[in-house]
């Protein structure tokens, strides 16, 4: 018997049980519709973590830490402790175990480097409040500026994209515009904001002797706090970026004045000079895979953005898988389902088995007609599950982007048509698998027995 | 020709073993009609199944047209009896969910004969049984005399050099049964295929050229066949 033949056969026998083939395929469907919704979901996330690193991370950017375990087991903590020598350096962070370092020497060692365009370390800067001329003061987290990413100006004017903020001047979330006393963005670009720093000095023992020494006036002069008011001029107000990652309530700052404010806050403190993590801009043309493998030669922890993007992507394939395994089970279950309803086909057409084996039809052909039987179980199931998940995903898509403020035109759920068609592909042959046994029992029987079924 | 050489036929094995036919011979010239008669239990139907093809005989051999079919192996017997045989069954066997014409087709499915020519075959076969007015209908909601017609028509629809009639007219009334012998012994006559029917009933029995005569398993007798 020809394949299409038997095709045809399976596809007619199915028409003739409706009912039952729909109630299969339905069990196929639920299986369908969840693995899509996770196929689409998995894709929505990962397209969605992409926009966000390459509208955020220049490709040739650099993380770099002092240890090469700092980037293993998740930021900022190594997986073992490390070996200490006189020459480690180390601070402790709220909530993170003590980690080792960079010290300015790494990081001229690092801009001394052929490869490195610029390297600029992570500055703390523990900045006390803002303000303006007559405003309240304001409490204030401050970012360096990123030339490399491009940003979401409402007013006033950037740099050109990889080129720095001039000297003493800043960039201001929109938050920032009416609690520093203007109406409109527009007004506050070109106006003067102070950032206020405090620090307690650090003394040696011999600074701090002498003060005791010399009596209560001395003392109290040695613990007074000592403040330094910075001065910036607006450039650009810049609105929240649908795809940012740093939150908008960041003020943004020169690696100079960051540098300089940071050396204020920490200067005789351990923390002086001391940075957790710099970023490097590789030079344009040059591989930063390689930068990162010669720098890791050297002893340092280096990431790439494409290693960010990898451990994005791994976080997202693993709640995809999550949601994935949940499709299998319906699946494994709808498999069941097709088993047992091809057994009962099988029971109930005994006897125009044993009339089609009689008429000469070999074992596999009655084995593939069930199988084929099966398969269409398969695809309709498949086809049902996937247009539903489309439709149903195509509905829920729009509430979705709003309900986690994605922004327009970033949708979670993206349907990837070969996908869909390599699943319902699957589906069909999963299906063909489970109708294996029923055939193999279809096929064994003995003609004269199936027609002497009653 | 089909030649019957000491044909037996035993079930089960040692104590629990059965014997259904013994050492049966004749020789059936090509286009004659011949009845296997006897009464139940006698071994009528396991002598068409052992001569069909459908099953083993335990001893002896059987050959049609110069070739021991019992010889065939698997899928050369499933041509064989694809291409050679025609089943009219008592029940008539008919696909109730699916139309006259997909009936008739099956046969030709199974001997993978070309899309081109079933149509014809097909028409023709349903002409022969004057079902043509029925080709779309379903086999189901035909009379017990349409079924049986159309299991005919399915049997000699790939024009087998043999067929097979298992008590045709077992689940009819008289005049439908009147009509489908009727129809049987003229196909005999236009197809000039050899028409074999396994019967009870001595009036059918009397309408064909060779009548076998079973008992117990055994060969009581033949009627009809030129020496």
């Amino acid at each position: 018997m020809k394949t299409v033949d038997v095709i045809k056969r399976a596809s007619s026998s199915l028409k003739n049980a409706k009912v039952r083939t729909i109630l299969t395929s339905l069990a196929i469907a639920v299986g369908a519709f969840t693995l899509t919704i996770s196929l689409a979901a998995g894709e929505g996330a990962r397209n969605y973590t992409d926009k966000l690193i390459k509208s955020n991370i220049d490709p040739q950017i650099l993380a770099i830490a002092k240890n090469k375990s700092f980037f293993e087991g998740g930021f900022g903590g190594a997986s073992q402790p490390i070996e200490y020598t006189s020459q480690t350096e180390t601070v402790s962070r709220p909530g993170v175990r003590t980690i080792t370092v960079l010290n300015q020497s790494d990081i001229d060692k690092i801009a001394s480097r052929s490869d490195i365009e610029v390297i600029s370390p992570a500055y703390n800067i523990n900045a006390k409040y803002i303000n303006s001329v007559d405003s309240k003061k304001y409490s204030v987290s401050i970012n360096q500026y990123n030339r490399g990413v491009v940003k979401n100006v409402i007013a006033g004017e950037l740099p050109a994209l990889n080129q720095p903020l001039g000297k003493y001047q800043i960039v201001l979330p929109e938050v920032y515009v009416n609690l520093l006393g203007y109406e409109k963005p527009a007004d506050i670009v070109g106006k003067k904001v102070t950032i206020h720093l405090e620090r307690t000095a650090q003394y040696t023992k011999e600074e701090i002797q002498a003060a005791i020494n010399a009596g209560p006036g001395a003392l109290q002069k040695l613990a007074a706090v000592e403040s330094k008011d910075f001065n910036f001029d607006v450039i650009a107000v810049i609105g929240k970026n649908i795809t940012a990652i740093t939150t908008d309530t960041n003020v943004q700052i020169g690696n100079d004045e960051a540098r300089e404010m940071s050396e204020f806050s920490t200067i005789g403190t351990e923390s002086y000079q001391k940075y957790v993590i710099a970023t490097a801009v590789v030079k344009s043309g040059i591989e930063p895979e390689k930068v990162k493998e010669s720098l890791i030669n050297e002893g340092y922890g280096v990431q790439t953005a494409k290693d960010l993007q990898s451990l994005l992507f791994t976080i997202v394939n693993t709640l995809q898988g999550v949601v994935f395994g949940f499709g299998i089970v319906a699946l494994i279950a709808s498999v069941f389902g097709i088993i047992n309803t091809q057994y009962i086909s099988v029971l109930e057409r005994t006897r125009e088995i044993g009339l089609m084996k009689a008429l000469g039809m070999r074992g596999r052909h009655v084995s593939r007609l069930f199988q084929f039987e099966a398969a269409w179980i398969g695809l309709l199931g498949g086809v049902i599950g996937s247009l539903a998940a489309v439709v149903a995903g195509s509905l829920a898509n729009p509430k979705i982007t709003d309900l986690l403020s994605l922004g327009e035109g970033n949708f979670i759920l993206i349907f990837v048509p070969w996908q869909i068609v390599g699943l319902i592909t699957a589906l069909t042959l999963v299906a063909m698998l489970a109708g294996f046994f029923p055939a193999r029992k279809a096929a064994k029987l003995d003609p004269i027995d199936a027609l002497r079924v009653e | 020709m089909i030649e019957l050489k000491n044909i037996g036929k035993v079930y089960g094995k040692k104590s629990n073993s059965f014997r259904a036919l013994e050492d049966i011979s004749f020789k059936i010239p090509s286009g004659s009609s011949v009845a296997i008669i006897g009464k139940s239990g006698s071994g009528k139907s396991t002598l068409m199944h052992v001569m069909s093809g459908l099953d083993h005989p335990s001893e002896g051999e059987i050959v049609v047209d110069d070739v021991n079919i019992h010889k065939l192996k698997g899928k050369d017997l499933d041509n064989f009896r694809a291409q050679k045989i025609g089943f009219i069954f008592q029940a008539f066997f008919v696909q109730a969910n699916d139309t006259t014409y997909n009936n008739v087709a099956l046969p030709l499915e199974i001997a993978r004969i070309s899309h081109s020519s079933r149509k014809k075959k097909i028409t023709d076969a349903l002409k022969v049984v004057e079902l043509s007015d029925k080709e779309k209908q379903k086999a189901g909601t035909l009379s017990g005399g349409q079924k049986q017609r159309l299991a005919i028509a399915r049997a000699i629809v790939n024009r087998p050099k043999i067929i097979f009639a298992d008590e045709p007219t077992g689940n009819l009334d008289s005049t439908t049964g009147e009509a489908i012998e009727n129809l049987l012994f003229k196909l005999n006559k236009i197809e000039k295929a050899t028409l074999i029917i396994v019967t009870h009933d001595s009036d059918l029995a009397s309408k064909c050229d060779i009548r076998i005569y079973l008992k117990d398993g055994k060969l009581e007798k033949i009627q009809g066949l030129k020496k």
